[in-house]
């Protein structure tokens, strides 16, 4: 991994910063932080979450339950080994398909591929 | 010559930005009501959107970062929700009031019934902005809305009284007769310089700057592309105004309908500067019903991490792709409802000027922060102009609901 600079700031520098993979694509925004490590253990971070059931529990509580309601409460957990880069984005080592990233894309994605023009950059 | 033709990124903003229904409709009457002396306001807000996109167009070109991403990367999660919100939904109504525009302009021309034609003006868009590459909405829509230029031509035909003229730029307030008529007076003040600095001019043009490509050398040429392309819009809605003054006020006439503008240039061109007006008017309402439409999709794609942009073939900015779509048939049944598609943008940029700082401040504070941006950071003169137009579009969007309740939305 690669970044900048000595410390790393976990809410200035990787919370809601934006996640892309080795390609360059947009995976999402870093919605949450799992850290491990129990009462007068060393604690560390050991993956990034991504998704609604990631972010919905920072929203105040009712807002929080609509959109639990209205959306999904999925997320997405990317284990901390597989980030390359820290720097306005969080790069990863891999595709973002790889790690379950974006299914929902891929979804729509399918869909909208049976229009014409669909494939082109226009 | 790639670079040259990127100058009409800046001229579709500004055409979307300015001239669309809601500020043809604002300067119109404010002409009207208060003669010259609102033409200040047009010199203030051109100068703020151009310091405001000045610093979004660089943030874009140094750190290839977009307005909504930078909020919540700034804001949070919450708090950037509730601009998101705030944001999109006043890009929605835009939306919804340029497609009814656009509808009341063909009935114009056709003689057709307006629902039908609102549901011809959707799959007009829904084609367009599937169809064509992101350099040619912008070429051709933004081209095309020059032909409002027409306006320039009819103003100077009319022979206005210069020297009045150049002491509107002066600001003031009006002499009136009465303190209600002050509250009108800067109901319209804070509306018309909403309507020019309307925050999705940003999002467009940084999200714009990042689909055609933009390096950190293009800071430059960022700098040359606001400062023709905003003081174009500007001279635009000045020549706006004075035909609200010259034209609407003398006979007593209220731009409620898109068409009253065209009466005034066809006035003195006859029936070609008829036609050319109804044109540019067209492509100006369609160039803004597009910018509104992507920017809510650009906001909501930039939020949430997804693939966006048109340099990415739907298929794989699929979500962003849907999102566009959903808010033109959104706007769509907003107008399918027969709500007055000028009321519907009135409100709209009302709101607009209260989210207008939570936009705003975000890019302020990555703009002039050393940290990331290095060498582009806001000098002393982007720095001294950015927290002047902060204080300025703050008083304003503190106001701004007041004062619509307090005139009855101008009424008096």
């Amino acid at each position: 991994m690669t970044r900048r600079g000595g410390h790393l700031d976990l809410v200035h520098e990787l919370l809601d910063h934006e996640l892309v993979d080795v390609n360059g694509t947009p995976c999402g925004v870093i919605d949450d932080i799992e850290l491990t490590g129990g009462i007068g253990e060393r604690l560390r971070v050991t993956a990034l979450l991504v998704g609604p059931g990631a972010s919905g529990p920072r929203l105040p509580r009712l807002v929080g339950w609509a959109v639990a309601r209205l959306f999904s409460t999925r997320r997405v957990r990317v284990p901390w080994d597989q980030i390359d880069t820290i720097s306005e984005r969080i790069v990863l080592k891999t595709t973002g398909a790889s790690l379950g990233l974006g299914k929902l894309d891929r979804k729509v994605g399918r869909w909208l591929a049976r229009l014409p023009g669909s494939d082109k950059a226009h | 010559m790639k670079k040259v033709l990127e100058i009409f990124l800046g001229i579709l903003t500004a055409m979307g930005g300015f001239v669309e229904v809601g500020e043809l409709t604002f300067a119109l009457n404010a002409g009207s009501r208060f003669g010259y002396d609102l033409l200040w306001i047009v010199a203030l807000g051109t100068l703020g959107i151009i310091v405001f996109c000045e610093m979004a167009g660089r943030v874009a070109a140094a750190r290839g970062q977009p307005v909504f991403n930078l909020i919540r990367e700034r804001v949070g999660f919450s708090g950037g929700l509730i601009t998101l919100i705030g944001a999109n939904a006043v890009c929605v109504m835009t939306c919804a009031a340029e497609i009814g525009g656009i509808a009341l302009l063909w009935q114009l021309l056709s003689g057709w019934p307006y629902r039908p034609l609102l549901l011809l003006a959707l799959v007009f868009f829904l084609v367009v902005v599937w169809f064509f590459k992101f350099n040619w909405i912008e070429r051709v829509f933004g081209l095309l809305g020059l032909l409002m230029v027409v306006f320039c031509v009819a103003v100077y035909m009319m022979e206005p009284d210069w020297n009045e003229f150049a002491k509107g730029f002066i600001p003031g307030l009006p002499v009136v007769e009465s303190s209600r008529e002050i509250l009108v007076y800067a109901f319209f003040a804070v509306s018309l310089l909403s309507s020019i600095m309307l925050p999705y001019e940003t999002y467009f043009y940084a999200s714009g700057g990042i689909e055609d490509h933009w390096k950190p050398q293009d800071v430059n040429l960022n700098r040359v592309i606001v400062l023709i392309g905003f003081p174009l819009g500007g001279v635009l809605a000045v020549s706006l105004i004075v035909i609200g003054a010259e034209f609407l006020g003398p006979r007593d006439i209220e731009a409620h309908l898109p068409g009253t503008a065209a009466m005034a240039a066809s006035s003195q061109l006859g029936k070609v500067g008829l036609i050319v007006a109804l044109l540019g008017m067209f492509f100006a309402f369609a160039g803004a019903a597009i910018e509104t439409a992507m920017s809510a999709a650009y906001n909501l794609s930039q939020f949430l991490g997804w693939p966006w942009g048109k340099f990415r073939p739907p298929q794989q900015a699929s979500r962003f792709t849907l999102s566009w779509v959903v808010v033109f048939v959104l706007a769509t049944l907003v107008v399918l409802t027969g709500i007055d598609p000028i009321k519907v943008v009135e409100y709209a940029i009302v709101f607009s000027v209260v989210v207008l700082p939570l936009t705003y401040f975000p890019m302020l504070m990555v703009a002039q922060d050393r940290n990331v941006m290095g060498e582009y950071a806001n000098g002393p003169l982007a720095s001294v102009l950015g927290w002047f137009y902060f204080i300025v579009i703050t008083l304003a969007a503190i106001a701004a609901l007041p004062l619509m309740i307090a005139t009855h939305g101008g009424q008096g």
